[in-house]
């Protein structure tokens, strides 16, 4: 690793106050399981490192009148184990579950996942299915935007260097909502997903309603697709309705072509996939 | 230069490191306790698996300013001249290591697992597991030693199949 001066403040205004003093030459550490791995590779010194682990304003998962709040340094393994997600969002568990492995999962973050913003993150899909928000501190102040905003490109968020993610919200409507997750790679741990997909919807009156599909590891970044959500969006349930929209969601998608998988296993991927995410979810709906 | 205080197998240690210090490094080549090992130091391998505060963690991707006051348990801490762990002694019984490079990791990453006190199935064993590569065995008789490790220490079993499956 290239030198760096490290700073480790215990507040969140320190740490804002050590971004600002040393923006843009400053990146943050959180949970550093992608990040410690790119401080060994890159060729020149980041500057200065802020690590976060200890900010307490970054921890803990609760429920407030927005809805789920889950701190950006809340921890893939401490997901898997929450109560509170169990019960409003267990989705995300499923998700969080297909990260790495054990070490991973103990030391890497949420808000990491999404902030490294690499195209398989394994986090995006199903909050951007919630709908999920995102609060952004700054010099500025703070700022609430929904999660597909965030995303910009591989590696890359509209995060100011100066800036710090506080937190994920999943809006208090959504919670309970019904929603599946699957992930696809070549093994069960430690893989990179070839295809993420998360699907969520309510049934009234026998109609899908607020359906969203979103895929992973298909495109630059997380996205939604958003024809396939229409083809569903008000019609009334059936199977082969799904089947079309999960066709339609291949067509959305630009998967590449490499040593892990080609373009035509990924599109497979991608329709099978929307296929058993829409299906669980409607096993929920109808439980 | 960081320095950093931590427990390691229940013995404060202080080192003054550069901030680019992981901390397997830390522990390696500054207080010589080289039994989590550098493998693949990007975190895929599990050969440096370390307890921090009782979780397990791959200690080439936590800098050394991280752990900062935490406690440290590694393989050193297992066993006296005199007697092995329960953990080692399932190990040794069921040959489970050939080389042993992965060693350290597969015990202390058992080792985090049994702590939790849950009841275990086979399935769960593997998946906890996964972090931790071995190039020489092939894991059949690893997963072997953990469960006998588990049966040996909790005095449960580990069920046949896994009722969950299905």
């Amino acid at each position: 690793m290239k030198p760096f001066d490290f700073v480790q403040p215990t507040t969140t205004d320190a740490a804002l106050a050590a971004l600002a003093e040393h923006s843009p030459n400053v990146r943050i550490l959180a949970g550093g399981t992608d990040y410690v791995v790119e401080l060994k590779h890159v060729p020149a010194s980041p500057g200065v490192v802020v690590d976060v682990s200890r900010l307490e304003d970054l921890k803990g998962i609760e429920l407030t009148d927005a809805g789920l709040r889950i701190g950006a340094g809340v921890t893939h393994t401490e997901i898997m184990a929450h109560p509170l997600i169990a019960e409003h969002a267990p989705a995300m568990i499923d998700a969080a579950h297909t990260v790495g492995a054990v070490q991973t999962r103990n030391l890497g973050t949420i808000g990491g996942n999404l902030v490294t913003c690499v195209p398989s993150m394994d986090s995006g899909p199903v909050l951007l299915a919630l709908d999920a928000q995102v609060t952004i501190l700054g010099p500025k102040g703070t700022r609430q935007i929904d999660l597909a905003e965030f995303f910009v490109g591989v590696r890359k968020t509209v995060l100011e260097p100066d800036e710090l993610l506080l937190d994920i919200i999943i809006p208090a409507e959504n919670l309970g909502k019904p929603a599946g997750f699957i992930k696809f790679g070549l093994r069960k741990g430690q893989a990179l997903a070839l295809v993420n997909a998360a699907s969520a919807f309510r049934i009234e009156d026998g109609k899908f309603k607020d359906v969203r599909i979103a895929l992973g590891a298909v495109a630059p970044v997380v996205f939604r697709a958003n024809k396939a959500e229409a083809k569903l969006e008000g019609q009334a349930v059936s199977p082969d309705l799904i089947d079309k929209a999960a066709k339609i969601a291949v067509g959305e998608a630009k998967p590449i072509d490499d040593f892990r998988a080609s373009k035509e296993y990924r599109n497979s991927l991608i329709e099978v996939g929307v296929r058993r995410t829409l299906q669980a979810a409607l096993d929920l709906a109808n439980r | 230069m960081t320095d950093v205080t931590l427990t390691v197998n229940g013995e404060e240690r202080t080192a003054s490191v550069p901030p680019e210090t992981t901390l397997l490094k830390m522990l390696r080549e500054d207080l010589n306790f080289t039994g989590a090992k550098l493998g693949c130091d990007v975190g895929d391998c599990g050969a440096c698996t370390v307890l921090v505060d009782g979780i397990a963690v791959n200690a080439c991707l936590m800098l050394a300013g991280q752990a900062e006051g935490k406690k440290i348990e590694t393989i050193e801490g297992l066993s006296t001249l005199e007697e092995y762990h329960p953990i080692q002694k399932a190990f040794e019984e069921v040959a489970a290591l050939q080389c042993g490079f992965c060693g350290p990791g597969m015990i202390m990453s058992t080792k985090a697992l049994i702590d939790e006190g849950e009841d275990l199935t086979k399935q769960e064993i593997k998946d906890a597991l996964s972090g931790n590569l071995c190039r020489c065995t092939g894991y059949t008789k690893i997963i072997d030693g953990v469960i006998d490790a588990y049966e040996e220490i909790t005095g449960k079993k580990v069920p046949e199949t896994n009722p969950r499956a299905a």
